[in-house]
């Protein structure tokens, strides 16, 4: 579940190699983004080295506190701290989605450079697997995943990279299929360069554009896919928190202690909103059709 | 819209009126039955159904001994080899046929044939319990089952509700090529329509047959019910049930957790009803762990960690600590069962350096599951914590879970022990060679020993002096930590009325009345 | 036509086996097995040997791949280990809900917004446009179960509106059927609709600056004409593919939303199953799952050339 959702076709196509354009005033989307990015990182890197109270200390006494002067944003069902475990799930939410982007977009570039590099056979296995990949349902893989690994962070990471990765073969593949008969291409197989270098000097760097822009979606995906993972019980396990399994721990308090679903799930969706902000205008800066 | 709806309304309405205000009453499964037959495929939540439906010979009562129910009583001969049952005259099956000792003898040939897969065949071919060497019937209402060898247990074993109370069935049960139909019993209800993941549901049986007394007592006494029909709604998950009650979707919940029960019992129109029961809440230790098979740190987590003070916070104070495998319920817990392990930080400091412990983490396994389980989890952690103990929770899911404890890899783990009615079933959960089941906890010959005669005695003083001696010696050896007994605890609307709960963790819906539809 | 139907569907038949075989693979390689979870804690050797023997577990594994896709061939998909009930209608009967809940979303979550899209590309940079892309940049941040649990909070337990819990098929009683899918159906409209609208707008940037558009305008066409007959239908052949898309991944993604909204559907039949290894259950929904995913691409393919006529099959 929670696949990839469809690249969007413009950033299939790649955008030749360019100069850099000269700095000018960053649209809007990009200002908002990185500031709500920005203040998650914050949030993040704070909670790393303080927090308000312990984020794992019990206090049955005050269970399900709504907000006080003492718990800003109220305690959970064993008296924890909000807030603090927020923060430290601002910390893991976002560990999980870079490791699984990066894990992702390393593994996805070399398979989609290899296939189509080598295409003939190498590329129609590798491609049928892909296609399985791509139309098995994430859940199963995880709980498969995370059954042989063990529950944990890790597991999660590897079984939600794993389904990411066929989207990053794909566009990545698409790539290189263009662009291996263009002029440029040609021009330096003519000049005598290897098939090899050929690859990796000028269509390499033409993914990187693309695949950038599927990046930033991806982090976004990442996080909702942990979240979902969580409700359905599979995801990071408790007693760490995430913003996933406290959004997922307060749903039997919904109708008594509302506010506790309140804050993972805005945390969640301001994390979606900065990185879908981000991404409009990294795909407007690198692929100016879309752009004014 | 609208007029549509309160057109369908008042049309529906108008058709239950004609016939007679029905008493309907809608209760919430938390997982679906895995099937209609009696103890072959079945879950606690299909034994939980089908008690309603079938009865068996003798039944649990309501201090969880074992006494007549179809039977009129039950003779044993001195030998303890020959049970005599006196069937009740006059009992109806729910298809209007008089039950005889043929269906006792027709029901039990069925239990016992290896191809029905009768859950609990070991229990009475030899394999583990007892073993019948025959059934015979006497007369149209005597039935003789004879054993080879006296069993303390036999009883207790039919009665057992994962065998399906052992109930007694029609031969209408099957269908003309012996597969499962459907069950006939003589249970005060009768199986409606079970739509399977969405609701089982029960219609009152037009041909019980009650029992002399005045009251029920238990799974026996009198049974019959005030209720025309009962909805169970499968309903998996916690949080929607809760949801469905407060908005007055369900009007019963029979499985709630502790701490769901007080913020429910807070809320003006639910009730919430509990009583202690039989299952265990353990930690486990592997002995054979490199690290635990060092009694002094065994003894040292047991005396770390306040029971008391642990049970009272799991269970908002519904349960006490009882450190010992037998229950707090049953008639064999006495004062030497009170006697469990002491909290005592010093001692826990003491034993640790004797042990050499240095801090090494120990990874206590729980799941999601069961959050009375995750939540001891919880707790004990925190708790040996302050004792410089370093426990890890390592949260499984329930399947891999059973799958570690089974094949015993695991160095604590916390678990739940469903219920056992006698205390001998309790100890042979957890006793045995570990070389043979490596699920066995407790792996010492002498209990072994002690368990053995306790399975074959029938003498009440005798089995408590062998329990007592067990007890003694698990406290000592600390192979786990039994924790506290389970709680039944059920949350209804205050228009439910009637409903009480037992130390068995199975819910009775015939005490159970609401005011008839429309009046709510 | 046919011939590109029957090729596809035969690409696809490597594709189904492969999964297939990976789903039994890593279900098997999951710890505890369904006699295990049937039996829990009363397991013991004896009564476990005999439950897995009567499930024919005690076989190799290979053989008892070899059983089950010679079963699966001749259209037999086993029993419910849990329940007994036969997998084909009972994953059939879980699947029309789901399907049901996913396919009305859509459409109405396209029906809003590929005008709302075209509208916007249209306006491009005016106020409107603004207003219509962040709202669906809004919409797609929400992650769908959050949406879901406050409107179940909202319409379910502060105005008890609707009912919080329980399904009651279209077959027995429409309305009561109604008032149970009411809120997924919104929750999945809405989040979707973020997704759709950016698409089909950004589509409709690409077609309003192609030359014939200009060409059109240049004829003397209403802009409304314009709009309505050239830029939409070419507009829309990307934005198909993009629904297309999330028919396939909703299907295997909805167990999330049923399992907020207690819905018996193939989602959460799926989680259920995993729970119990309830292997014949789940080898089907996979099956099924990826069948149905096939299918929708393939739908998806033969629709492009109606809106994309520089596309031939």
């Amino acid at each position: 579940m929670n696949k990839p959702l469809p690249v969007a076709p413009e950033v299939m196509l790649p955008a030749p190699v360019r100069a850099p354009r000269a700095w000018r005033v960053p649209p809007l989307n990009a200002l908002i983004g990185a500031f709500l990015l920005g203040l998650l990182l914050i949030m993040a890197a704070l909670g790393l080295v303080w927090t308000p109270h312990d984020p794992l200390a019990l206090n049955l006494l005050a269970r399900l506190q709504a907000p006080t002067a003492a718990h800003w944003l109220g305690t959970d069902e064993y008296g924890r701290d909000v807030l603090s475990r927020l923060m430290i799930g601002a910390h893991t939410s976002l560990w999980v989605s870079v490791l699984t982007v990066s894990m992702a977009i390393i593994a996805g570039t070399f398979l989609g450079l290899l296939a189509g590099f080598l295409r003939g056979w190498v590329d129609r296995g590798l491609m049928m697997i892909n296609d399985a990949l791509l139309a098995f349902p994430g859940i199963l893989l995880a709980l498969g995943l995370m059954a042989i690994i063990g529950p944990s962070l890790y597991g999660i990471v590897f079984a939600l990279s794993l389904a990411y990765t066929p989207s990053v073969v794909r566009v990545v593949r698409g790539t290189v299929l263009s662009l291996r008969e263009k002029e440029f291409v040609e021009a330096s197989r003519v000049i005598g360069n290897s098939e090899l270098y050929t690859m990796l000097r000028h269509i390499a760097p033409n993914c990187v554009a693309p695949v950038c822009v599927l990046a930033t979606s991806m982090f976004g995906w990442a996080i909702l896919a942990e979240s979902s993972l969580s409700f359905l019980g599979l995801g990071v396990p408790p007693p760490a928190a995430t913003w996933g399994n406290m959004l997922a721990a307060s749903r039997p308090y919904i109708a008594t202690a509302s506010w506790l679903g309140l804050f993972p799930g805005v945390c969640i969706a301001m994390a979606l909103l900065a990185f879908n902000l981000c991404g409009d205008a990294l795909r407007d800066r690198l692929d100016p059709r879309m752009s004014k | 819209m609208n007029k549509t709806l309160i057109l369908a309304g008042a049309l529906s309405a108008a058709l239950v009126g004609t016939a007679h205000a029905e008493s309907v009453l809608k209760v919430a499964l938390n997982a679906d039955i895995r099937s209609t037959d009696p103890g072959v495929n079945r879950d606690t939540n299909s034994d939980a159904v089908i008690m309603h439906i079938t009865e068996g010979l003798v039944a649990f009562r309501e201090d969880a001994t074992v006494g007549p129910l179809l039977a009129k009583d039950v003779q044993v001969s001195d030998d303890g080899l020959r049970y005599t049952f006196h069937l009740r005259d006059g009992v109806k099956f729910q298809n209007g046929k008089a039950l005889t000792s043929a269906d006792v003898l027709w029901t039990w040939k069925r239990f016992l044939d290896p191809k029905t897969q009768w859950r609990c065949a070991p229990e009475f071919d030899g394999h583990g319990g007892a073993k019948i060497v025959d059934i015979s019937a006497q007369d149209p209402l005597t039935v003789v089952f004879t054993l080879d060898k006296p069993n303390g247990l036999f009883l207790t074993s039919t009665a057992l509700p994962e065998c399906g109370g052992s109930g007694i069935l029609s031969a209408d049960s099957l269908n003309a090529d012996g597969s499962w139909k459907t069950p006939v019993g003589t249970g005060p209800f009768q199986l409606g329509e079970w739509k399977p993941g969405q609701y089982v549901e029960l219609l009152r049986n037009p041909n019980y047959t009650p029992r002399d007394e005045k009251e029920p007592d238990g799974y026996t006494g009198n049974k019959s019910t005030s209720l025309d029909r009962v909805r169970l709604l499968v309903i998996p998950d916690p949080a929607a049930a809760k949801a469905a009650l407060l908005s007055k979707n369900v009007d019963l919940l029979i499985d709630v957790t502790p701490l769901d029960a007080t913020e429910l019992a807070a809320h003006s129109g639910v009730r919430v009803t509990s009583s202690g029961t039989m299952s265990v809440n353990a930690l486990l230790f592997q002995t054979r762990d490199p690290l635990l098979k060092d009694v002094r740190l065994r003894q040292a987590i047991a005396h770390a960690l306040d029971s008391a003070q642990i049970v009272e916070a799991l269970t908002g104070g519904r349960s006490k600590a009882n450190n010992s495998m037998v229950a707090s319920g049953s008639h064999y817990h006495t004062a030497v069962e009170d006697q469990g392990f002491t909290f005592d930080p010093a001692k826990t400091a003491q034993l640790l350096r004797e042990a050499g412990y240095k801090g090494e983490p120990i990874k206590l396994i729980v799941n999601k599951r069961y959050a009375a389980i995750f939540d001891m989890g919880v707790f004990v952690q925190a708790m040996a914590k302050a004792s410089g103990i370093n426990l890890e929770l390592e949260t499984l899911e329930w399947g891999t879970q059973l799958e570690r404890y089974q094949s015993g890899n695991y160095q604590m783990m916390a678990f739940p022990y469903s219920e056992r009615l006698d205390p001998a079933l309790s100890f042979d959960s957890m006793t045995g060679d570990k070389d043979k089941e490596s699920r066995k906890v407790w792996d010492n010959p002498q209990a072994r020993e002690w368990l053995r005669e306790a399975q074959r005695e029938g003498d009440i003083s005798k089995r408590q002096a062998l329990f007592d001696q067990l007890h003694q010696q698990m406290i000592k050896d600390v192979p786990m930590i039994p924790m506290y007994n389970g709680n039944a605890i059920a949350a209804s609307r205050d228009y439910v009325k009637g409903l009480r709960t037992w130390p068995v963790s199975k819910p009775r819906l015939w005490t159970v009345s609401v005011p008839a539809a429309g009046s709510n | 036509m046919f011939r590109f139907i029957s090729q596809r569907l035969a690409m696809s038949v490597p594709t189904l086996l492969l999964i297939s075989l990976m789903v039994f693979a890593i279900i098997r390689l999951v710890p505890g097995d369904p006699a295990l979870l049937m039996l829990g804690d009363m397991a013991d050797a004896h009564s476990l040997e005999v439950a897995r023997s009567s499930l024919g577990l005690d076989q190799p594994l290979p053989v008892q791949f070899v059983i089950w896709l010679k079963a699966v061939l001749s259209g037999d998909l086993g029993h419910s280990i849990t329940t007994n009930e036969a997998v084909l209608p009972l994953i059939l009967d879980r699947f029309q809900m789901s399907a049901g809940i996913v396919l009305v979303s859509v459409l109405l979550a396209a029906l809003i917004a590929v005008p709302a899209g075209l509208l916007s590309a249209w306006k491009q940079d005016s106020a409107l446009d603004f207003g219509v892309v962040s709202t669906a940049t809004l919409l797609l941040s929400i992650p769908s179960f959050w949406l879901g649990l406050l409107l179940l909070y909202a319409f379910g337990i502060k105005l008890g509106w609707l009912p919080v819990v329980g399904y009651v098929s279209f077959g027995q009683s429409p309305w009561q059927a109604l008032s149970f899918i009411v809120l997924p159906i919104v929750t999945l409209t809405l989040v979707e609709l973020g997704a759709i609208t950016r698409m089909a707008r950004a589509s409709a940037i690409e077609v309003l600056r192609l030359e014939y558009i200009t060409h059109a305008r240049a004829k003397g066409l209403s802009e409304r004409a314009v709009l309505w007959r050239h830029a939409l239908r070419n507009s829309f052949a990307p934005t198909l593919t993009l629904i297309g898309l999330i028919l396939g991944n909703l299907l295997s993604g909805i167990a999330v939303l049923e399992t907020v909204f207690t819905l018996p559907g193939i989602g959460r039949l799926m989680v259920d199953a995993i729970y119990a290894r309830d292997y014949p259950v789940l080898q089907g929904c996979l099956l099924l799952v990826t069948f149905v995913y096939v299918l929708v691409n393939l739908l998806v393919d033969l629709l492009y050339p109606l809106f994309d006529p520089r596309v031939k099959l």
